[in-house]
């Protein structure tokens, strides 16, 4: 049997967080905000950038070279949008990204693509980026993505 | 039970060394402004968990937030070497992971490798707040093995490992699960996605 320590280890942060002074966390949460903004603008075109790229190497237009495409740049692509889509509360493209995320990790793990479940992730991204829907609608949008996502290779 | 945020919580982050790791410049470009709005005086960043190696070789941080998928060298991989081969000043740090995707194995994989708490992008400011401030609330004691160095992780009680003798003086002689049943309580994330 391996030996185990437990012991206290010291915490710089705790002592530093209490010194007088500071602000209060709504006024830290306003600051945060508006902080970010300017970068609104910037963070948008980088997912449009994003998903202009996966359509274009990933998409149904990139058929006949696709495969050749590595899983890892198709989720590294899906991470970029996930990065950003804080700019768009509610829009449920965060979620869409996820669901592809989990949808790669799937394919890398059987070793093989499913464009089927690609298109329907790329056009559902399209489609909450740019599409005026109401709140059920993204969710059903979701669902149905989250269905395809977690269905393996072996179950269809 | 870990706190929310209140509002009227007062906090001051002016002398906090962080350093931020994320090799998605438009990533940590966001983290970034969101730290300075808070009001931390000393932010570094890292576009890779190698120069953040370095970093942590040279300089005291107080509070790392990294981010997990990075090529070469993963938020994992680094929270794992911190924990042993950062300069002795680091090895307890608070370590908070970022992760775009965090399905229960990736949530334990940054369990294991010893992060104290695991963050769901995108961020919003209210989360990124929350889990400094339960960071710096820490009670958690830190367990050192063989396999591992980092904060408890068994801090619900639940006995050890299905399968495994406990070693701890508290240890019940069995595990306080019902047989079989996999212990997935110690997630610390503050969403587990998909």
């Amino acid at each position: 049997m391996s030996v185990m320590r437990k012991f206290r280890a010291p915490n710089r942060l705790s002592m530093l967080v209490r010194a007088n002074g500071g602000m209060m966390a709504k006024d830290a949460l306003a600051a945060a905000d508006a902080a970010l903004e300017p970068l609104r603008a910037e963070s948008l075109a980088v997912l449009d950038a994003a998903l202009a790229e996966i359509e274009a190497r990933f998409g149904r237009s990139a058929a006949t070279t696709r495969a050749s495409g590595a899983y890892q740049d198709l989720y590294t692509l899906a991470l970029r949008i996930i990065d950003v889509s804080g700019f768009l509360p509610g829009s449920c493209v965060d979620q869409a990204a996820v669901s592809f995320c989990a949808l790669v990790d799937n394919c890398a793990e059987a070793g093989a693509w499913r464009w089927d479940a690609v298109d329907v992730h790329v056009n559902a991204l399209r489609l909450l980026r740019t599409t005026d829907l109401n709140p059920d609608q993204r969710r059903a949008v979701i669902e149905g993505l989250n269905k395809v996502s977690q269905r393996r290779i072996d179950d269809a | 039970m870990r706190e929310p945020l209140h509002a009227s919580t007062r906090i001051n982050l002016e002398k906090v060394e962080v350093l931020l790791v994320d090799d998605s410049v438009p990533s940590l470009n966001l983290l970034s402004q969101v730290l300075l709005g808070f009001g931390i005086g000393k932010l570094t960043r890292a576009d890779s968990a190698k120069m953040a190696q370095a970093l942590l070789r040279e300089r005291t941080f107080d509070l790392v937030i990294s981010a997990t998928n990075m090529a070469g060298v993963d938020g994992y991989e680094l929270v794992k070497w911190l924990r042993r081969g950062a300069l002795e000043a680091n090895r307890y740090l608070a370590v908070i992971l970022v992760s775009g995707h965090t399905p229960p194995s990736q949530v334990f994989k940054g369990r294991d490798a010893g992060a104290n708490f695991t963050i769901a992008k995108p961020i919003t400011p209210k989360i990124v707040l929350e889990r400094i401030l339960w960071a710096a609330k820490e009670d958690r004691q830190f367990i050192e093995c063989e396999t591992y160095l980092g904060p408890d992780r068994r801090f619900k009680n639940d006995g050890p490992p299905a399968g495994a003798k406990g070693r701890r003086r508290e240890d019940p002689p069995q595990a306080l699960r019902p047989p079989g049943a996999q212990s997935l309580e110690s997630a610390d994330s503050e969403k587990v996605k998909p």
